[in-house]
């Protein structure tokens, strides 16, 4: 092996033990390194699942395999590839990869499988940033709109108004350069409007984001109330396990205490909070304080009366400022709630299968995204750059601003928008997409 | 056998050939100059019109650099018109009408002061080489002349073949013949030869044509001289027409598309897209109703009419019924049937940015040669390449022009890095800063480097120096400050604009709903001290400066844009390296061997290489850099 390009290997599946376990080799070696595991005089056809027995160096057999090979620039990476799935023994595919390794193959970085294939041009920045968020998703709805984004349905919505752009830019451009031919190729009024609609798309595009960033990270929500409350008994009936403490004893709770469960097709962070009230102990006071921040950083807010004491204007009061709240009566075994409140008895499950209807259809009018959304900072930031370019450049055509000039914002524009799939790039995003995958993607 | 020896060899004398032979010899070279024909020096082939949008600013760089074809201009200029003239100097073009004989002769009388320039007549049959380098010519009657350079520049006509419907003729241009081996030597060097079209339109009778029946186009009532040494244009200026091709002529010309070469297959080769033929015109555009033609005059005595637009190879009978069928043109004779021409051309992706081949020393080429159209292109190109021959024999540095420092380097940076499969063209929006590279800054971006070199003529030097000098104090006119007394703001208010907070010249004229010339306007009685930073500024210089105040803010963005992109131009690619760097696919690695990129700006321009394969290869290259740093501190 002698090729400076060189030829990575890793698992691709987790460590442990399983039915199968796959093995992915990628760069100019990677058939040789197969021939001369396998011990074969040729290549497996292409793309053909063929049946391999892997020798080591010694000739002792290491495992049978189905050998697959991926020719270049046909692979995932745009190189010459080659899967193995062994048995799935984590101790086979350890040696597997020593004998690889002495053989001259590097075991590849994290990320570095994908990495290849967004400098070979197979993958955008979008859709690498997706393979990484569809391997990582909990739920359902996570994983749907990780798949939509890798499809591309993100990339082509971006694309779209590129061209868009580029439309107005290339007549504006050929009425700067041909001005003297005779011809008209675009109006004013018409570039101004064909961009008023790239910045309609735009919008939308951004209003993705909010939607996006909650579903792919998931929610934090915040169990909010006063002492007694039943906070912590609603906790554990959520969670469906005895995770809080619950006593009799008002002040139970003081530090918060997280459980994550699925509403809505988010995985939705619960904290039960200490109660709030004046008047305790140190420990406590401390408590009460954590329960407001992470009230005040939450998403999402459950707010728990007590239905025998009513809604006073201390709760009143502390609901003021929060973000998104959901008032729940407790105790509507004891006392009723008022008509059209949220009602539920946590001790003896009356009124829950209303209470996760309410949660769940509030998540999802409110936070889920299942296609085509912005997930991340740098896609944010992107959209938001292409958008005040654009406004500035529809601001220059109202303004009577000379086509030069304009045409500097547009390119901005567009320039932006290339950073969000990656047609512009730069050495730094690319380090940070590619540093949080793991090893064998 | 004689027995000729000189330091540079210019193959033609047109407009490419014209400025590297004045350049060397400037620079102290011995230059012979070989042409078929000493009479057709400097002669234009085509249009008789020297510049126009993005054109206008390759004369204007060439002027400022030292070369001619801006003098040649302002003495044969019979009509003077700067397109583009209500946008800002960024993308205005300055353009002249030119009188074809006076041109030529001009060109000729420029060259004759040369003291280091020897003029041939004779036709050059081969190039001579030992090893790697060129060592001179061979002409056809067995002549040797031997030098340490070569620029070609032979324009369309290496191996010509001009079409004229069936009709084939050997020639690069009427009446005069081809170069038939010249393209064997640059082959037999290793370079690969291609074929290109352009094309020629009819000329016709002055005296046949009904002006009653045309629209008139006249020139600028002031005409603006291309080059900083004429203080007043002296020819008499004249007016061009317009007339417009209608329905019927369209009609002939799609029944007859099959005589015409470039549709009957007869030519192979691919023909400009920017300067089409009347039949690609019709073809292509077939939903416009009309097609525009500019009637040009020859020349004031010349007896010819220059048909601009309708360029074509069609046969003579469909020329006559379609310049017939125009209005005024009922009785027109044709005097020259318009005709296409097809050529060798030297992809110039086998050029280095010095317009050297690569790996041949000694051999440059420039202009058509190079697959490039227009007069304007092949003498900045004609320029380039004499200064860079100049400078490899006397050892001195190549000159490189930045893509954010002129037009020129724009295009050589296109040729050598994007090659070309159609004649190319330039276009201010080949330009990514182009707000940098207006007619108006011309003089400080370019003429500093001549004269470093040593080709900037003392008068040229010294009227730069004042203009620079002028225009830079008008430029303090920006940070005069307007408070909002009683006095200012009425006489602001006079002017239409509304004065509340103090502000300075600079920040009012970055207002847009401000009118300029309202402003300065009114500023003449009420604040001299503006009208003082502005006195004795030409129209243009006056018209530079103030743009330059009101959009510094878009001038800003670029420079620091190009800064930025300067960083890569900068990182330079060592000659020997691999690209075979782990992470990049073979097609990548094979791209980037086969370009070989001087700097990692170059392999980012090569088609097909990703962003992200440019991050790896910078990544590469700074760890290099450091490695090599570190080592430096090792050791020391």
């Amino acid at each position: 092996v002698t090729s400076r390009v060189d030829t990575i290997a890793a698992p691709a599946t987790p460590a442990g033990r399983s039915a199968l376990a796959i093995v992915r080799i990628d760069g100019p070696a990677s058939a040789a390194l197969l021939r001369a595991i396998s011990r074969a005089e040729v290549d497996p056809e292409v793309r053909k699942a063929t049946f391999a027995r892997l020798w080591d160096p010694k000739g002792e057999l290491l495992d049978e395999c189905i050998a697959i090979r991926y020719e270049a620039p046909h692979s995932f990476t745009g190189n010459d590839l080659v899967e193995l799935t062994l048995h799935g023994n984590p101790l086979l595919v350890e040696r597997v990869l020593d004998v690889l390794v002495r053989q001259g193959a590097r075991l590849a970085e994290p990320g570095e499988f994908s990495e290849r294939a967004v400098l070979n041009g197979k993958l955008d920045l979008v859709q690498a940033e997706s393979i990484a968020e569809l391997i990582n998703a909990r739920t359902a709805l996570q994983a749907k709109l990780s798949l939509s984004n890798l499809e591309g349905t993100l990339s082509r919505s971006a694309e779209a108004v590129r061209s868009t752009l580029l439309d107005v830019i290339s007549r504006l451009e050929a009425a700067l350069d041909f001005s003297e031919e005779g011809y008209e190729f675009i109006k004013r009024d018409e570039a101004g409007a064909l961009l008023r609609d790239a910045m309609f798309r735009l919008g939308e595009m951004a209003a993705t984001y909010e939607r996006g960033r909650a579903t792919s990270r998931g929610l934090e929500a915040v169990i909010l109330g006063r002492p007694n409350a039943g906070k912590s008994t609603l906790l554990n009936r959520l969670v469906g396990t005895d995770r809080a403490i619950v006593t009799e004893l008002p002040g139970t709770t003081r530090d918060i205490v997280r459980e994550t469960i699925e509403i809505g097709g988010l995985p939705v962070t619960l904290a039960d909070t200490a109660g709030l009230r004046a008047g305790g102990d140190t420990v406590e006071e401390i408590g009460i304080a954590r329960a407001r921040a992470a009230a005040l950083e939450a998403d999402l807010v459950i707010y728990l009366v007590d239905a025998t004491e009513g809604m006073s204007s201390e709760d009143r009061a502390e609901i003021a400022g929060l973000n998104e709240v959901l008032v729940v009566y407790n105790k509507s075994d004891l006392a009723a709630a008022p008509a059209d409140e949220l009602s539920i008895s946590a001790q003896s499950g009356l009124g829950f299968e209303r209470l996760l209807q309410s949660l769940d259809s509030l998540v999802r009018s409110r936070f889920a995204a299942s296609e085509g959304a912005l997930v991340n900072e740098r896609q944010r930031g992107a959209v938001s750059d292409c958008v005040l370019a654009v406004e500035a450049a529809i601001a220059g055509l109202d303004s009577g601003l000379d086509e030069e000039l304009v045409l500097v914002d547009l390119y901005a524009a567009s320039t932006a928008l290339g950073r969000l799939t990656g047609a512009i790039t730069n050495d730094e995003v690319l380090g940070q997409i590619f540093g949080s995958f793991c090893i064998g993607k | 056998m004689s027995a000729l020896g000189f330091d540079i060899i210019v193959i033609g004398g047109g407009h490419a050939g014209a400025e590297a032979a004045r350049v060397a010899a400037r620079g102290g070279a011995r230059v012979a100059m070989i042409t078929m024909l000493r009479d057709a020096i400097g002669r234009m082939s085509c249009n008789p019109a020297i510049g126009g949008l993005a054109k206008g600013n390759l004369v204007k760089e060439i002027d400022a650099l030292g070369g001619l074809m801006g003098e040649a201009t302002d003495r044969a200029g019979i009509q003077f018109k700067v397109l583009n003239r209500s946008k800002g100097p960024a993308v205005q073009g300055p353009r002249a009408q030119c009188d074809r004989d006076l041109y030529a002769a001009a060109v000729q009388s420029i060259l004759a002061t040369e003291p280091n320039l020897t003029i041939l007549e004779g036709s050059v049959a081969s190039l001579t080489f030992q090893g790697d380098s060129i060592t001179g010519v061979v002409l056809a009657d067995r002549t040797s002349i031997s030098a340490r350079a070569v620029v070609v520049t032979t324009g369309t006509f290496l191996r010509a073949l001009m079409h004229s419907g069936e009709a084939k003729t050997p020639g690069g241009r009427f009446g005069e013949p081809s170069a038939e081996t010249i393209s064997d030597s640059l082959r037999a060097a290793g370079l690969e030869l291609g074929r290109l079209k352009t094309g020629t339109p009819p000329r016709v009778e002055k005296d046949s044509v009904d002006y009653a029946l045309l629209e008139e186009a006249p020139g600028d009532e002031r005409p603006r001289p291309f080059s900083i040494l004429t203080d007043s244009i002296d020819q008499l200026q004249v007016l061009c027409w317009l007339t417009y091709t209608a329905e019927p002529a369209h009609e002939l010309i799609r029944a007859n598309l099959h005589r015409a070469p470039m549709y009957s297959g007869q030519i192979a080769a691919t023909g400009p897209r920017y300067c089409p033929s009347i039949e690609d015109k019709v073809v292509r555009f077939a939903e416009k109703p009309r097609h525009q033609i500019f009637v040009e005059p020859e020349g004031l005595r010349h007896p010819w009419l220059y048909m601009n637009g309708i360029s074509t190879s069609l046969p003579a009978d469909i020329q006559d019924a379609v310049v017939r069928s125009l209005p005024g043109f009922s009785q027109a004779k044709i005097a020259r049937y318009g005709y296409a021409v097809e050529y060798d051309f030297v992809n110039p992706r086998q050029l280095e940015p010095t317009l050297q081949a690569r790996g041949i020393e000694g051999l440059y080429l420039a202009g058509q040669i190079n697959g490039t159209s227009g007069y304007e292109e092949a003498a900045a190109q004609g320029f380039l390449a004499g200064i860079n021959a100049l400078q490899s024999i006397r050892g001195g540095e190549p000159v490189i022009l930045r893509r954010d420092q002129a037009y020129a380097g724009v295009m050589v940076d296109d040729l050598v890095t994007q090659g070309t499969v159609e004649p190319y063209r330039m276009f201010t929006s080949r330009a990514e800063h182009r707000l940098l590279l207006g007619c108006d800054s011309v003089y400080e971006r370019l003429s500093p480097i001549a004269e470093r070199i040593g080709v900037l003529d003392e008068p040229r030097r010294r009227r730069v120096e004042q203009r620079i000098s002028r225009m830079n104090l008008a430029l303090t006119a920006g940070s005069i400050p307007l408070r909002p007394d009683q006095e200012t703001v009425a006489w602001l208010r006079e002017a239409g604009i509304e004065l509340t907070s103090q502000t300075t010249v600079g920040r009012l004229l970055q207002r847009p709903e401000i009118t300029v010339a309202r402003l300065t306007e009114a500023a003449a009685d009420a604040l001299p001290q503006l009208a003082e930073r502005f006195a004795g500024l030409s129209e243009e210089e006056t018209e530079g400066v103030l743009s330059r105040l009101r959009y510094s803010g878009y001038i800003e963005r670029q420079l620091r844009e190009a800064e930025r992109l300067r960083d890569d131009e900068e990182l330079l690619i060592p000659a020997g390296i691999s690209f075979e760097l782990p992470g990049l696919s073979r097609e990548v690695v094979e791209k980037l061997s086969a370009h070989r990129p001087h700097s990692l700006g170059h392999a980012a321009r090569i088609p097909g290489i990703t962003p992200a394969a440019v991050a790896l290869v910078r990544m590469h290259l700074r760890r290099g850099v450091r490695k090599s740093l570190s080592g430096t501190e090792q050791a020391s």
